[in-house]
């Protein structure tokens, strides 16, 4: 469904992504791993059309998106649905208000037609009634979960994670884990997480990618990850930095 | 030398840069205006935003240059006899010049700096990136709305602003100073024309125009977290101040040029 070729992108005189190349089937669960400042979010917003690479094709259904203007995104972005990492709610709109934004922007203006799907929405992030609180009311795990509410209210065929546990305490990371997966279910999308939390991309990957230095550094299956002898991944699957206490 | 040709080449090219990135995003918003891409539900709340909420700043502004403007004015020209032009030269300076730029700078600061740390906000937290994933152009939905409000409450606030110095003016020079009120009233007919409120009108437009996309640049182009929310709004209305002082004067000739003063 979706596909980057030798994707480059620099900030500065950092070279953040060094050629990515990375292919994303219908249906399948990828999630892309990788120390802070890896490039996993950059990639992310490249997926949606929110960044230009250097060099480098993003396509969706075999279309090539890079070379799009801004408000020919519409058509695409209408397909892929991101929860962003702060969750990015309209501070000035109520819960009920943002779903029903998405909505609104595909043309749906019978009332009682959102409000349904608003309640769907709700009820399938297992927050529903709170239709009427306002963002700055709701935890970080809530606000996680509205946003993803409003990532599929709009029936997109794939969904993008950015770091959808970081933040939160160990159990609400959990429940988020189990939500990204019965969604993946319930809905069949495609879905890319982005993450560095290594429960969450044993509980929700059938593929992983791990990045590393610009490039995909391992592809492959979690146990293939579990396995693997090279030394970055096994780093980074126990976590150890190579420093000392002294 | 050459240093100082250096820096001061490097200036002037960020300068035009400047204006290239503004008057981009002037095109952009009225290729959008133009397409019919107008939420009006967004436009009447920014007219509420801008417009109703910065009466009470401008209409005080307005009628206490009046009044010092009219009282200074009648200090120097009593001792030439010359009294009863106090409302004429008043209201023609507060039309033609005072009215719109203290109009200006005040919504510059009271609006363009609300404007700048708004959408900065939504900026640093992604809900800029969120309006564009869910296919929304931000200048659709953050600039118009308030491109659209501020022409149409720009050029009302300063026609406020011009009233109120007028009327106060006449309170202070007929009730307070004791200037006679026939040869006042004959002079401020006489002299103030239906150009003057033209020019006014025109000035509050080009400059309601200058903050609404100085301040919408600086809130869309913010970065650095809090820090870069906290300078937004202080570069808002530091340019858009320096901008309306600079256009005013070129306003002011290129319009003398359309209305002749005589």
């Amino acid at each position: 469904m979706i596909e980057t070729r030798e994707l480059t992108k620099s900030f500065g005189n950092k070279a953040v992504l060094r050629g990515v190349s990375l292919t994303v089937q219908d249906g399948e669960t990828l999630v892309v791993l990788g120390r802070s400042g890896s490039g996993k979010s950059v990639i992310l917003k490249h997926l949606i059309g929110l960044m230009k690479p250097d060099s480098g094709e993003v396509l969706v259904e075999g279309e090539p998106i890079t070379g799009l203007q801004e408000r020919q995104m519409t058509s695409v972005r209408r397909k892929i649905g991101m929860l962003f990492q702060s969750a990015a709610l309209f501070d000035s709109m109520s819960v009920e208000e943002n779903l029903a934004f998405p909505l609104q922007e595909q043309g749906v203006r019978d009332l009682k037609i959102i409000n349904e799907r608003v309640a769907e929405a709700l009820e399938m992030v297992d927050l529903p009634g709170e239709q009427k609180k306002a963002p700055s009311d709701l935890s970080g795990g809530m606000r996680k979960r509205v946003g993803l509410a409003r990532t599929i209210i709009g029936k997109p065929r794939c969904i993008l994670y950015d770091e959808p546990t970081t933040g939160l305490d160990p159990i609400t990371s959990d429940s988020i884990n189990h939500l990204i997966r019965r969604l993946q279910r319930r809905l069949g999308v495609t879905s890319i997480v982005v993450t560095h939390d290594m429960k969450t991309a044993f509980h929700c990957a059938d593929r992983i990618a791990f990045l590393h230095e610009g490039r995909v550094h391992f592809s492959g299956t979690p146990d293939e990850m579990r396995a693997s002898k090279d030394t970055e991944i096994m780093n980074f699957i126990e976590g150890h930095s190579g420093d000392t206490d002294t | 030398m050459q240093n100082i040709l250096t820096k001061t080449g490097r200036t002037v090219l960020a300068i035009l840069a400047y204006i290239g990135e503004v008057a981009r995003l002037a095109m952009e918003s009225f290729l959008s205006i133009f397409s019919m891409r107008v939420r009006w539900r967004l436009v009447m709340r920014q007219i509420v935003e801008i417009g109703t909420r910065s009466q009470m700043v401008v209409i005080v502004t307005g009628a206490f240059t009046g009044a010092v403007f009219s009282a200074q004015l009648y200090f120097q020209l009593q001792r030439l006899g010359m009294a009863s032009t106090v409302g004429s030269v008043t209201a023609v300076a507060m039309f033609r010049e005072l009215g719109p730029a203290l109009a200006g700078l005040m919504v510059a600061g009271r609006v363009g700096a609300s404007i700048a740390a708004e959408i900065g906000t939504m900026k640093v937290t992604e809900q800029v990136d969120a309006l564009r994933s869910i296919g929304v152009h931000p200048v659709d939905y953050l600039v118009v709305p308030r491109v659209t409000a501020m022409m149409i409450s720009m050029p009302l606030l300063v026609a406020e602003c011009c009233a109120f110095s007028v009327l106060s003016a006449n309170y202070v020079a007929l009730n307070v100073l004791g200037i006679a009120e026939a040869g006042y009233m004959r002079n401020l007919i006489f002299y103030v024309g239906l150009f003057d409120i033209y020019k006014a009108l025109i000035k509050g437009f080009v400059f309601g125009l200058i903050i609404v996309f100085v301040a919408c640049r600086e809130g869309l182009r913010t970065e650095n977290g809090a820090a870069g929310v906290g300078r937004a709004p202080t570069e808002a209305v530091v340019i858009s101040s320096l901008a309306i002082l600079a256009v005013n004067f070129i306003l002011t000739f290129a319009l003398n040029i359309i209305f002749p003063a005589n």
